[in-house]
């Protein structure tokens, strides 16, 4: 932050200037970010189901709300599932963007087409890809079991997104292909930034290959990537198309994140105050994941 | 320099992972074109045989289904979010690019906040206000909805693209007469070309990919979105694959030409914006 060094006010009219050009995104965000922000806060304390603002704010505060959420065995269930699927999407994508970034890196014929095609995915809404993807998993006539079944490794029809057993890793996967693009792009920028010098510098002092990634190519992309870790743990923990459209939070509640358990308290029960309640949980424990990722961050990029 | 060799066994590899990373949306292709009695099968053939392909699965979805009307709607809404946040953007970022106010930490924690709020949650508000405003179905709303997810991330974005543009490029505008506004639409946005384009097309696929507005906001199967349309499809009993993939090669289609055509000032603006501080 070099921002702060420079306080001095600013003339009457570049103010005028500045917060004119502000005005209509500071309308967006306090009608559209702010607004509902408010109403879910209003909605978490306050006990019915009313939907009309007048009749939800005449209802007396309470925290009743929040002992039945976080009573729940569902909603305990629910944080597990959001654990395991975050974690289980995060290692995979960044894994796989880091392989790709060092790759593209390179100089290769008909590079700049390859790498449009291999971040596509990106590009891709979620339900297709969760459409794709039950059509290649699905346990009669699905690609995967059929492949599966030719090398002998699978003898049944294990049905991916239907079995208690194998649903999360089916959401998982079409998760990790839609978000490994994003690591991709930005640890591929940050390789770009990394003066060849210091490669130079290192091949003269007789550094193998793995010493380069080490001591050269690892530092100079650490900030880009945590971030990027940041990022995408957030995005993966309130992600809802891809498990949605595919698996519902079925089988039995095994993929029933907290995302999903939000949308179905509110739209399957009705139940808004609650709904409500869980998603103030939701977002603090965002904002618990954002402060610790902060800390860590600052102490990274130092 | 790297040896001749090594640069073809490079693009080796990288046409190697293109093609793993790329094969659901091959798979999805081979589908939509056969016939039902070669898709359904117990072994099916990895590559189509060619005398088997048809369209008729294409023919089928759009005779039967109202893909072109969803695909129109997801267009509108995709037009009307980009354009509104675009504009109400670029001012904004412009504006914290140049001018060090208290209003960048709004900024930056707003960006944060919208990031952390779960869509499935955002929604419930949503629906209050369009209730009592008597949005639901309607275009419209589902616009609003799309640019209160579009402007925190693009403000961002736009004032990262307009960091990189040197300060002496107003002044030199000044001492020709121009004034604030002039320079910044006279000289500032024409070189902002690539920042706008990367920002668009990022706020376009967002758009056309947003699902949980588009499936609560709006009930009526005729203003259905595309994702919407062919989510609905997934529920029935019995699916029927090659016309379901069809639908979503074409839904993908319009977003997959902007991304390839578009993917390097995406690259670059996200890179020279919204992920250095």
């Amino acid at each position: 932050m070099k921002v702060a060094v420079r306080r001095q006010r600013l003339p009457a009219r570049d103010r005028w200037l500045a917060y004119g050009l502000l005005a209509p995104a500071f309308c967006v965000v306090a009608l559209l970010v702010g607004w509902p922000l408010w109403v879910i806060v209003q909605m978490s304390l306050r006990p019915g189901r009313a939907l009309e603002l007048g009749k939800l704010l005449s209802q007396p505060l309470g925290a009743g709300n929040f002992e039945r959420v976080l009573g729940a065995p569902a909603t305990w269930a629910a944080f597990a599932h959001s654990a395991v699927y975050t974690t289980g999407t995060l290692v995979p994508a960044f894994a796989l963007g880091l392989v790709a970034a060092l790759l593209f890196h390179r100089t290769f014929p008909a590079r700049r087409w390859l790498r449009s095609l291999l971040l596509l995915p990106w590009a891709v809404p979620g339900v297709i890809v969760s459409i794709s993807f039950l059509w290649m998993f699905d346990a009669s006539f699905g690609v995967v079991n059929s492949v599966l079944r030719r090398l002998g490794w699978l003898s049944t029809d294990l049905a991916w997104f239907v079995d208690s057993n194998t649903a999360m890793i089916a959401v998982i996967l079409p998760t990790i292909w839609k978000s490994f693009p994003f690591f991709a792009i930005t640890m591929l920028a940050a390789l770009q930034s990394i003066p060849a010098t210091l490669y130079e510098a290192a091949r003269v002092d007789g550094a193998t290959a793995w010493q380069q990634f080490v001591h050269v190519t690892w530092p100079g992309i650490r900030g880009a990537a945590m971030l990027a870790v940041l990022l995408n743990t957030l995005w993966t923990f309130r992600e809802f198309d891809i498990i949605f459209a595919s698996t519902g939070g079925g089988p039995a509640g095994a993929t029933e994140t907290l995302g999903i358990l939000v949308y179905r308290e509110a739209f399957g029960s009705f139940r808004f105050g609650t709904a409500a309640a869980l998603g103030v949980v939701m977002l603090v424990t965002a904002l618990g994941v954002v402060a610790a990722g902060y800390r860590w961050l600052r102490e990274e990029t130092r | 320099m790297t040896p001749r060799w090594h640069r073809y066994a490079f693009a080796m590899l990288a046409v190697l992972l293109v093609a793993i990373v790329l094969f659901p949306v091959y798979w999805m292709l081979v589908t939509s074109v056969l016939p039902s009695s070669i898709v359904l099968s117990r072994r099916p053939p990895l590559l189509p045989p060619l005398d088997a392909v048809s369209f008729a699965a294409y023919a089928e979805v759009f005779h039967r289904r109202p893909v072109l009307a969803w695909m129109t709607n997801s267009a509108m809404v995709v037009a009307g979010s980009t354009v509104v946040s675009l504009t109400v953007a670029t001012l904004a970022g412009y504006s914290l690019s140049r001018f060090h106010t208290p209003a960048q930490r709004v900024a930056a924690a707003t960006l944060l906040l919208s990031k952390m709020l779960p869509g499935s949650l955002v929604v419930v508000p949503f629906f209050v206000m369009f209730t009592t405003l008597h949005l639901t179905d309607s275009l419209a709303g589902l616009i609003l909805a799309n640019v209160s997810v579009g402007v925190p991330f693009a403000t961002w974005m736009m004032k990262g693209f307009f960091d990189t543009l040197p300060r002496e490029l107003e002044q030199a505008a000044k001492i020709d007469g121009c004034n604030e506004l002039q320079a910044l639409w006279f000289v500032i946005l024409p070189l902002a070309r690539p920042g706008l384009a990367a920002c668009g097309i990022y706020l376009a696929i967002v758009a056309w990919s947003e699902f949980v507005f588009a499936r609560t906001l709006v009930t009526k199967p005729a203003n259905w979105l595309v994702t919407v349309g062919l989510q609905s499809f997934v529920g029935e009993y019995l699916v029927e694959w090659p016309a379901l993939m069809a639908a979503g090669i074409v839904s993908l289609l319009p977003m997959f030409v902007l991304f390839v055509l578009l993917e390097p000032f995406l690259v670059s603006g996200l890179t020279s914006g919204a992920v250095k501080q």
